[in-house]
């Protein structure tokens, strides 16, 4: 497992400036969360990770690896999976076939392979499935198994993406507000199964969310952005009492 | 298992060709009646199955471009091209105007589908940067330039307003132009066609539905829902794009290849816009992205002029009564069908089927 570095990286969009010399280290194994008001620059910190965004300035790297050079589909394949902000799955597939999506990169056949489902073929996609089902154990989502995305209330469809980016047995997970919309129960659940990634799985998770209570819970280190730069770096307990956090983020009571 | 046919006990069971005996009986059912009708048929029905099953292959391959990977292909009447001109110089025959190497079917037949996918990766590189309405006006210009190639291209087309003739029905060695003695019984021209082209129907559908159910498959619906997530999980868009295009043209090619040797001979007028159009129309009609979509629009548009022709027949109205011709009566009424199928029902006529099938499987039950 390595270690994801941001240095110095700067993103400007023409004239708007997304993220301003921001630097910080994700240690392996970690739980660290991401917080800020909107716009501050959380997401762009994400586009920069999987390779969707270009940093102006900078580097942004993943060991030994300059993400910088790599496409999206690159970063995946170097154990970096995400979700996303506004749920992005494949709405027109089953619950099921997003997830065995997410696997695509353990299965090692091409597209004539797959015309002839040959032997190859039909014993990765067994593989696949299994895969899968563990990943739909955990998340509790059984009953929608062969459900469409479309016909899912958000909720699921919340765990769902998070499924599939577990199907790519990552190193590191980017985690892009997972409990936005959820009332308290889903809250937790959502909790928990980022707790049992982080624990029992020892993946890398970085998390950005809004909802205080869980980040300051479950998180180990805590980066508060605003208007792109970095505000405050710590331990959730030094975060909340930090005087320029709470002017910015968190209020005066 | 016997008794709950329903209910899968393994992984590789469920994710079968054929997931229940159901379909399994129907699917052979189906086969063996369209071999037996080739022994009853007269010669026009044959010839109408024949291009339904050809169209259906290069339908089909459309359906791989358009309906899984999502991007939109105005110019597969090109690749159909492309695959039949090069039939027509590997296995037709060469005259003063035109080449042609007189070569085996088993030679030109995958060859021409090669050579349409080649083309198809070659213009990979732009069709893979656009989306949308870009990707086309791209490909609404590579039927312009094909159509102007293949009138210019003499030596290969014979030029527009003359065509040539396409390739000899040849395999392995012996010759089926004039049919050949099985035993007591006499296979004709039309009979061997409508058989190959059975064959190769029944193979890409079974293609078609293993990349469905595979990774390939999959990694094109991937793109179509949603391109960015879909690189964000690690496919790679740039080699599963082109790998659609060239996978469409490949059917395309040989579809075209074969469709040309039943009619015998080949205009380059014929690869107009309009050509390309129409598979895009049976795609939607047939339902685009689903496995059996492709085939039921392809019999739809082919039978859809018979059946025009009986009903005329049987309400004993004269040709000369009406308004219109036949070809125009036949183009309104098709275009009539793309309109109120787009409205009433976008999952075409697979969606009727689907919603036909699920009725019969709760019947009497209303669900």
């Amino acid at each position: 497992m390595n270690s994801l570095n941001f240095n110095d990286v700067t993103l400007k969009f023409g004239g708007i400036t997304a993220l301003n010399n921001v630097s910080f280290e994700v240690k392996p194994k970690s739980l660290y969360a991401i917080i800020g008001p909107n716009g501050a620059g959380k997401t762009s910190i994400f586009n920069c990770v999987s390779g969707i965004y270009r940093p102006t300035q900078g580097s942004v790297t993943y060991g030994d690896n300059d993400i910088k050079e790599l496409r999206p589909d690159q970063v995946a394949e170097l154990g970096i999976a995400r979700t996303f902000q506004n749920i992005e799955l494949f709405e027109n597939m089953t619950v099921l076939d997003n997830i065995l999506i997410g696997a695509h990169r353990h299965l090692e056949y091409g597209a004539i392979s797959s015309l002839f489902f040959s032997k190859k073929a039909r014993k990765s996609e067994l593989e696949a499935r299994e895969i899968a089902e563990e990943i739909i154990d955990f998340l509790e989502i059984e009953q929608f198994r062969y459900s469409y995305i479309l016909s899912l209330p958000y909720g699921v469809q919340k765990r769902v993406e998070i499924g599939r980016a577990l199907a790519l047995n990552p190193d590191v997970l980017l985690l892009d507000e997972p409990a936005a919309g959820m009332n308290n129960e889903e809250t937790e659940d959502i909790a928990r199964f980022i707790i049992d990634i982080h624990e029992e799985m020892g993946k890398t998770v970085i998390l950005v969310d809004h909802d205080m209570n869980m980040v300051m819970d479950i998180a180990e280190e805590v980066m508060v952005l605003n208007f792109g730069e970095k505000l405050a770096e710590g331990t959730p307990a030094e975060i909340v009492k930090d005087s320029k956090v709470i002017e910015a983020y968190l209020g005066v009571s | 298992m016997r008794g709950r046919p329903n209910l899968y006990t393994d992984y590789s069971r469920e994710s079968a060709i054929f997931s229940n005996n159901t379909q399994k009986v129907w699917f052979i059912v189906v086969i063996i009646s369209a071999i037996i009708f080739c022994f009853l048929a007269t010669d026009y029905w044959l010839l109408l199955l024949t291009t339904a099953f050809l169209i259906a292959v290069a339908s089909w391959g459309l359906n791989i471009v358009s309906g899984f990977a999502g991007q939109i292909n105005l110019a597969h009447g090109f690749f159909v091209g492309i695959g039949t001109y090069t039939s027509a110089i590997i296995g037709g025959i060469a005259t003063s105007s035109v080449i042609g190497y007189e070569l085996d079917m088993i030679i030109w037949l995958p060859l021409s589908g090669i050579a349409a996918s080649i083309v198809g990766l070659m213009i990979a590189p732009i069709t893979v940067r656009l989306k949308g309405l870009n990707l086309g006006l791209v490909t609404l210009a590579l039927v312009f330039i094909g159509s102007h190639l293949f009138s210019n291209f003499k030596s290969v087309t014979g030029g527009a307003g003359l065509g040539r003739k396409v390739a000899k029905l040849k395999l392995f060695g012996v010759d089926l132009e004039s049919g050949i003695q099985i035993g007591t019984y006499f296979l004709d021209k039309n009979e061997i066609l409508y058989l190959i082209c059975l064959t190769l129907c029944i193979f890409t559908g079974l293609g078609v539905k293993n990349l469905v159910r595979t990774r390939a498959g999959r990694a094109y619906s991937a793109i179509r829902d949603g391109d960015i997530a879909a690189e964000a999980i690690g496919i790679n868009i740039f080699r599963y794009k082109s790998s659609a295009f060239a996978l469409s043209s490949f059917f395309g090619g040989i579809s075209g290849a074969m469709f040309f040797t039943v009619s015998g001979g080949v205009e380059p007028g014929t690869f107009n816009l309009l050509y390309s159009i129409i598979f895009v129309a049976i795609v939607v009609i047939g339902g685009a992205g689903t496995v059996l979509g492709p085939l039921f629009g392809a019999f739809f548009y082919t039978l859809f002029p018979a059946f025009i022709l009986i009903a005329i027949k049987a309400l004993e109205i004269s040709e000369q009564s009406l308004p219109l011709n036949l070809g125009q009566i036949e183009r309104i009424l098709f275009g009539l069908f793309i309109i109120l199928f787009l409205i009433f029902e976008p999952r075409g006529l697979w969606g009727i089927w689907f919603r036909l099938r699920n009725y019969f499987k709760a019947w009497p039950f209303s669900y």
